[in-house]
């Protein structure tokens, strides 16, 4: 009788002990910093759909490591004092082990030296400026490609294209300057005539002074790195002015689909680099992968035109994920160890990090797939010269 | 009384803050609110004193921000505390440059000579990239070194901040209870009757100008530092807008009003964003203000003072007055007694 | 030349948008003294009403601009009587304090309504160019600056020449003779604030098809109305149209000839030298102090 009293209270005082202790169950929280409001709330937001649609993927498969994620969003509000702000507050309040963000290139500069000061790995989404992995803060992942990387990408079609002098039109921010610095040089090593090079500022809706000295210098191409809201009025305001000329939209947040919805007609002919094809998600090089996101967001109702920059946030919260699966923990400095050691493929391609920067202090950089498409007809299709 | 006793436990509060706030983000909020104070205080020299509105404010913070890092950053590498010094005098050009520029200007027309002002300025940092490195930003800013010690802790750059302020408050109180002082005021209420007492509208517009952009200054080399990185977002006219309604909510034409708007619009986003969801965050932001405004239109601290004269009266008299003791401090009236 | 010619046309659109930006403030900050950094939120609110009518009930544009109208009005009238009217008799700096309290609002709620995503207008007009020699132009942007000179001559007729404009000048000239003449002054005020929101609405259905629809395309709508208002004379509708058409064609040709990307600056520039020889504005009617 006593016996059977006290193996009982054995045995409930464990499960107190024991099962609280599964607190070791409670979420793995994952810190995520958009500008979710401002004047790029759109792309913010897409790459916040993306993440989510990984996030509930994951937790339908079980979680990682037995646990299930959980995403902590920040809205940047465009602003890099926000971010560093936003970034303090996910790990001292939240504490989290890893954080993706923070799309422009210059919150993500805001936010790096809080990852230095508390040690905590950020998977870099879509910043282009090559300085993000080039400052030597050994806590920056970056899927994105910097733009160096997606000049490369396009070099092998410049002659197929038939570029024989180009200008450049581009917003006036760190993407867009980068943007032209490293085009300009690629096209100068292939023996491509400069001609103008002109900015418009962020919120600017009228281009028609830009385009009119485009218009005087004779080039054959026109490259156009900025978003998607300002390449449509471009676009329209060029075809005012009939402005006739090839156009290569760069940085891949172009969303060709909503381009054709707002450009109409005169997006007719245009190239986009993109880094994700969900019209042909079979062409990419995980292709049911592919699909099957495109599906889930299509499913959820999400925009079409919103999917060339989703994916972003899919597969940065799979590449904390895959660290996290690796590491065995959710502790920040495992899961940047673990970083190193991730090779997989997301909805964009394969996601492996080289060294990048200074020595002793490298970032991580992958190398991203990088497309052209172009609108053929009022739809999106595959160059000529890309197809097999 | 109740203010002399709200102030020492401030006090208190604030040269202990590192050991009571509950963790490095709360610390790091409280520095931001230090900073603003600083810029707050500096609009309110303009917009509470000689009644000129300044709405280009950001300006002088940004060029302080800017001279302040370039001048710490390689090729020079000059010490932080030559670099502040520096960034004041160049935020006080800019700001002789605004008073001189607008010499016979008043109400709207210096507000808009303020605004493009600020908008090129703006621009030229963006577009002068040999200088300014553009939209990339000035990274890696060091932070400020004495000897061998770098202030690199919080707590340490939060003693920084806290000194500063303080000192820019005291500076703010010299001067508002000064000659200098009263001339704003008379200028404010009656530009022609003070000109025909003799005080120069023109001159002492460009000295508030010049001080009022100083400090503002020594408020952007605080944030470079502390930040570490630099932008042209530094000249958003969001900026100006925070620092406009930490003046006007706290209370214009006080000394204390700024210090308790900033305080209170520092940590109100911050309180928004662990308290809803970020769809949410701005929107209730935007209506807390209206609501503060609607009730205390005159600011926060006028609205506590009369509160606390209310219930004066009610208690027959000031506390010096009731029980017959001569005060210790004596209250000092200017030809505006708020103080 | 080809290209001088082009730029003056484009600058001379673009003014004809700031134009109608800047009468509907002049009439609330000139007017009424209010400085009311929501009238580009009306401007966004005018530009959503008229996505709203097109794109989703499918109206004719006719009915877009209608329908912006009245939202702007009904909008305007709602804030001066629950915000303003309380308020009236405090300082211009505390109503400046909640006129930006509800451009925050505004701007928000729109970001919660409409998401961050920009929306296309549809229009009627067909989208190839008018050309006239060297010269091209969007028939939208013909109508755009047709309707809004038509809309700038009907509100100068309903202030020069009706009872209503009538009292609405009475009242600012001098409150309290007018209240003494029998003017209702409270719903004057109401009524010029909802009359000014209202072409601020007007623009935006206008020119949100030219441009694109999203919450924060109000931003720097204020801030080039302010500069029009300011420019030529507070109260000055004649003023306030030269003014916007003025800062138009400098910055298109700042922009054509400087530098596309210190285009704003020339305009910046240019007040600044306008200011510094005309300190009244270009349009001076002894507003000098000192």
């Amino acid at each position: 009788m006593l016996t059977r009293v006290l193996s009982t209270a054995l045995v409930a005082l464990v499960m107190l002990v024991v099962v609280p202790a599964g607190d070791a169950q409670a979420p793995i929280k994952i810190g995520v910093i958009e500008p979710l409001s401002g004047p790029v709330a759109a792309s913010g937001n897409y790459v916040r759909m993306g993440a989510e649609i990984a996030r509930d993927w994951i937790n339908a498969k079980g979680g990682v490591n037995g646990r299930k994620i959980e995403l902590v969003i920040e809205d940047n509000k465009s602003d890099p004092k926000e971010a560093a702000s936003a970034a303090e507050k996910l790990i001292v309040r939240d504490k989290v082990p890893a954080i993706m963000g923070a799309w422009g290139s210059s919150m993500t500069l805001a936010a790096m030296p809080k990852l230095e000061e508390y040690g905590v790995p950020m998977v870099v989404e879509t910043s282009s400026a090559a300085s993000v992995t080039k400052r030597g803060n050994p806590w920056v992942f970056r899927i994105s490609p910097p733009s160096e990387m997606e000049a490369l990408g396009l070099e092998q079609y410049i002659d197929k294209l038939g570029v024989k002098k180009a200008d450049f039109l581009a917003v006036n921010t760190d993407w867009g300057r980068g943007s032209i610095q490293a085009f300009g040089d690629m096209l100068k090593k292939k023996g491509v005539q400069v001609g103008a090079a002109e900015f418009m500022e962020q919120a600017a809706t009228d281009m028609n002074a830009q385009i009119t000295k485009i218009k005087a210098t004779g080039a054959d191409t026109l490259f156009l790195t900025t978003a998607v809201e300002q390449i449509t009025l471009v676009l329209k305001q060029g075809q005012e002015q009939r402005l006739t000329r090839k156009v290569i939209t760069t940085g891949g947040s172009s969303s060709p689909t909503q381009l054709i919805k707002q450009a109409g007609a005169a997006a007719e002919g245009s190239y986009h680099i993109v880094f994700f094809m969900p019209w042909f998600p079979e062409a990419m090089p995980d292709g049911k992968l592919a699909k099957a996101f495109v599906d889930e967001w299509t499913k959820r109702g999400n925009p079409f035109e919103g999917l060339t920059e989703g994916f972003r946030g899919h597969d940065g919260i799979a590449t904390i994920v895959e660290a996290i699966k690796i590491a065995g923990k959710d502790e920040p400095k495992a899961i940047q160890d673990a970083l190193w050691k991730v090779s997989f493929t997301g909805v964009n391609g394969p996601i492996k990090f080289e060294k990048d920067g200074p020595a002793g202090k490298e970032s991580g950089q992958s190398k991203p797939s990088i497309f052209v498409v172009q609108v053929r007809d009022g739809k999106v299709a595959l160059p000529d010269f890309m197809k097999k | 009384m109740i203010a002399r006793a709200g102030l020492a436990l401030g006090a208190v509060a604030a040269v202990t803050a590192p050991w009571w706030v509950a963790n490095p983000y709360h610390l790091h909020v409280l520095i931001m609110a230090g900073v603003f104070t600083i810029l707050a205080l500096s609009l309110n020299l303009l917009l509470g004193y000689t009644g000129q509105l300044s709405l280009g404010h950001a300006a002088f913070f940004g060029i302080g921000a800017y001279t302040s890092a370039l001048l710490s950053l390689p090729p020079l590498q000059w010490s932080f505390w030559l670099a502040l010094p520096a960034a004041a005098l160049a935020s006080g050009l800019a700001g002789w440059g605004i008073g001189r520029l607008a010499l016979k200007l008043r109400g709207a027309y210096f507000v808009l000579v303020t605004i493009s002002f600020a908008g090129v300025i703006s621009l030229v940092s963006i577009n002068w990239m040999e200088l300014t490195n553009g939209p990339l930003g000035l990274p890696g800013v060091p932070p400020p070194s004495l000897g061998p010690w770098t202030l690199r802790t919080k707590s340490a750059y939060w003693y920084l901040v806290l000194a500063t302020a303080a000192l820019a408050y005291f500076v703010c109180h010299r001067l508002v209870g000064s000659r200098i002082g009263r001339a704003f005021v008379a200028l404010r209420e009656n530009e022609p009757l003070a000109e025909s007492v003799g005080i120069d509208g023109t001159r002492y517009l460009v000295l508030a100008a010049v001080i009022s952009a100083a400090m503002a200054g020594v408020g952007g080399s605080l944030y470079a530092h502390y930040t570490r990185f630099v932008s042209p977002e530094v000249f958003l006219f969001s900026y100006t807008v925070t620092m406009v309604i930490m003046v006007i909510a706290g209370g214009q034409g006080t000394l204390a009003g700024p210090v308790v708007g900033a305080l209170l619009f520092t940590a109100l986003p911050e309180a928004l964003r662990e308290a809803m969801a970020w769809q949410w965050q701005m929107l209730a932001y935007g209506v807390i203000l209206i609501v503060c405004v609607f009730f205390l239109p005159r600011g926060i601290v006028p609205a506590i003072v009369a509160t606390t004269r209310r219930t004066d009266r009610a208690a027959g008299g000031p506390p010096e007055m009731r029980s017959g003791s001569v005060g210790l401090f004596k209250k000092r009236r200017g030809s505006d007694s708020r103080s | 030349m080809d290209q001088l010619l082009q730029h003056l046309v484009n600058g001379l659109v673009l003014g004809g948008t700031y134009a109608l930006l800047g009468i509907g403030l002049t009439l609330i900050f000139g007017l009424m003294s209010v400085v009311n950094f929501a009238h580009g939120e009306f401007y966004t609110l005018g530009a959503y009403a008229a996505f709203a009518t097109l794109a989703l009930a499918g109206l004719p544009f006719f009915v877009a601009l209608l329908a912006a109208i009245a939202a702007g009005a009904a909008l305007g009238a709602l804030t001066e009587r629950a915000l303003l009217r309380p308020l009236r008799g405090h300082s211009i700096d505390t109503i400046m304090l909640v006129m930006i309290g509800v451009w925050i609002v505004m701007q928000n709620a729109e970001l919660l309504a409409w998401g961050g995503v920009a929306r296309s207008i549809p229009h009627p007009f067909p989208t190839a160019p008018l050309s006239l020699g060297p010269l091209n132009i969007a028939p939208l942007r013909l109508f755009v600056v047709v309707t809004a000179a038509v809309l700038i001559v009907l509100a100068w007729l309903a202030i020069q020449k009706t009872r209503l404009g009538t009292a609405m000048r009475a009242t600012f000239q001098d409150r309290e003779t007018a209240a003494l003449m029998g003017v209702p002054i409270a719903r004057i005020h109401t009524i010029t604030f909802a009359f000014g929101s209202a072409l601020a609405a007007a623009a935006g259905a206008l020119l949100g098809p030219v441009f694109l629809a999203y919450p924060s395309m109000g931003d720097l709508a204020s801030l080039k109305a302010f500069s029009v208002v300011i420019l030529g004379g507070l109260g000055n509708f004649a003023g306030a149209t030269l003014g916007g058409l003025l800062l138009g064609v400098a910055e298109e040709l700042g922009a054509g000839y400087i530098s596309s990307g210190y285009r704003d600056a020339v305009g910046f520039v240019a007040i600044i030298l306008v200011l510094l020889f005309r300190p009244a504005g270009l349009f001076a009617r002894a507003e000098r102090i000192g």
